[in-house]
């Protein structure tokens, strides 16, 4: 029997047939995978996946994919007992969920492009597309050239070519648009309608986005089958921490943890905060902003799946909170510092919140704490510009070592 | 025909203005409303334009002149 039912949509419930869809026809609300948990139960067992692979597939019974093709190595990466930094914070049992380290391209994104494209396969499309510049354009197109797929990124015309180096090199057709960013949403709405393509986030989104529950599985395998309690994680489109929500929850479903799910707590940048001013407004729906932030990778104006954001915070008990430019700097440099990870600014966002909330009191210094790093900081280093200490300029002589290293270090 | 389904996010100092009607006027395109909610401060719809690629298109740029923001459905596709 199959695992998944269809598709359904979020707001008025219409089912639909597992096909490239993602929008309603009748309301417009977004559309989601519906599994059958009844029969997955039958199938799914923490043996079996503690058997599979060391990827995020030994959860596929759990994915919306029959055949995994892309993204063979993606997901399973280091949830690490963050010991320095929980110190730091009064936290006994933190925990940092390490994306910076996903493979390939070194982001979250390989999760959801590696669901996205092995079901776009499935589906029978030979080509693959996206519009960004950062992680997601890298992660498209890294997959797209090891699984023998066709390639199309658009970015607008006016950005300089040394920041897509990191997709380039996978040799994908890169098209610049000339004008902003919201005309080339506009033109890749128009033509992901028009051409038979597999665009990540827009006609393949319910699959794709189903990439992100890998998030929370991981996390209760390595907590030994359990669910934290609480979770910190970043919000930009809203889908990762609403996929994360709906990926404890699966496993309580299934019978693969027993404790209840956590309390989600959510983390934006104070130049791009929509969702959060939608929460702490009580509204039900996001009123879009430009961004103005160094969290370019969470810079989300217009984010699509912000009113569902809004409801899982309410639902977990959570809560939302943001950080400026200023604090997310020092949210890098903290956990570079206490746990030696490099993260880029969305990881550095999460931990300043993290912070915020940990200072606030709103964790009990007993509860197991989780917070999500997504990307690495090595792509976007120049972020941390004139924010690092120099280093100490000698001549070669010993005397000079001593005086001005030895005597320097050892006072300060 | 084609048709391109949109999120239209009215700023205050617009919602007086009887501007679907007139875009319905000005080019060759139908409107189909989906989803609405108009306050005295702000508005945004959720509606289908149909019409040719061109007017659709000319359309959306008329839109984006009177100060509507016009987004996709799909909400931001961009990501960074």
């Amino acid at each position: 029997m199959a695992k998944i039912k269809g598709l359904a949509c979020k707001e008025c419930g219409r089912e639909y047939p597992i096909e490239p869809i993602h929008v309603c026809e009748f309301c417009f609300g977004p559309l989601e995978v519906v599994y059958d948990y009844e029969e997955i139960k039958k199938n799914i067992s923490r043996e079996k996946i503690e058997k599979g692979p060391k990827s995020l597939w030994r959860y596929i019974d759990l994915l919306p994919v029959e055949n995994a093709t892309v993204g063979l190595s993606a997901g399973f990466t280091p949830l690490i007992k963050a010991e320095n930094l929980g110190k730091e914070l009064g936290l006994k049992n933190l925990y940092i969920k390490d994306d910076s380290v996903n493979h390939p391209t070194l982001s979250f994104k390989d999760r959801v492009v590696a669901v996205a494209l092995s079901k776009a396969k499935e589906f029978g499309f030979d080509t693959a597309a996206c519009a960004s510049t950062g992680n997601l354009a890298n992660s498209v197109s890294a997959l797209a050239s090891s699984s023998g797929m066709k390639c199309f990124v658009f970015i607008p015309s006016n950005l300089e070519t040394n920041k897509i180096i990191g997709s380039l090199v996978f040799d994908p057709v890169v098209v610049a648009v000339d004008g902003n960013y919201d005309d080339v949403n506009r033109l890749s709405s128009e033509i992901a309608n028009e051409f038979g393509w597999a665009f990540v986030n827009i006609n393949v989104r319910p699959y794709y986005s189903e990439g992100s529950k890998t998030l929370a599985f991981e996390v209760a395998e390595q907590l030994g089958w359990k669910s934290p309690d609480a979770v910190v994680a970043p919000l930009a489109s809203g889908s990762l921490y609403t996929k994360i929500w709906k990926g404890f929850n699966e496993l309580k479903e299934v019978g693969l943890i027993n404790d209840k799910p956590p309390r989600m707590y959510g983390a934006q940048a104070s130049g791009c905060s929509p969702i959060y001013e939608a929460f702490k407004e009580g509204r039900d729906w996001i009123k879009p902003v430009k961004p103005d932030t160094i969290a370019k990778s969470i810079a989300i104006g217009n984010p699509a799946d912000g009113p569902y954001a809004v409801k899982v915070a309410k639902e977990s008990k959570g809560d939302m909170e943001i950080a400026t430019n200023e604090e997310i700097i020092e949210g890098i440099k903290l956990l570079a510092k206490t746990e030696g990870i490099f993260t880029e600014t969305a990881g550095g966002t999460t931990i300043a919140v993290l912070k915020k909330f940990a200072e606030k009191g709103v964790f009990n210094p007993e509860e197991i704490i989780v917070a999500y790093v997504t990307g690495n900081g090595y792509k976007t280093m120049e972020v941390l510009e004139g924010h690092l200490k120099s280093p100490i300029h000698i001549k070669p002589s010993l005397h000079e070592f001593k005086e001005k290293v030895i005597g320097q270090t050892v006072k300060g | 025909m084609n048709s391109m389904k949109l999120k239209l996010i009215y700023p205050e100092e617009k919602i007086k203005e009887p501007i679907l009607s007139k875009l319905c006027k000005t080019f060759d395109v139908d409107i189909n409303i989906r989803k609405a909610n108009v306050q005295e401060n702000i508005g945004w719809l959720e509606l289908e334009l149909i019409g040719t690629e061109e007017e659709i298109e000319k359309a959306m740029d008329w839109l984006i002149k009177q100060g509507i923001e016009v987004s996709p459905l799909e909400g931001q596709v961009f990501t960074e």
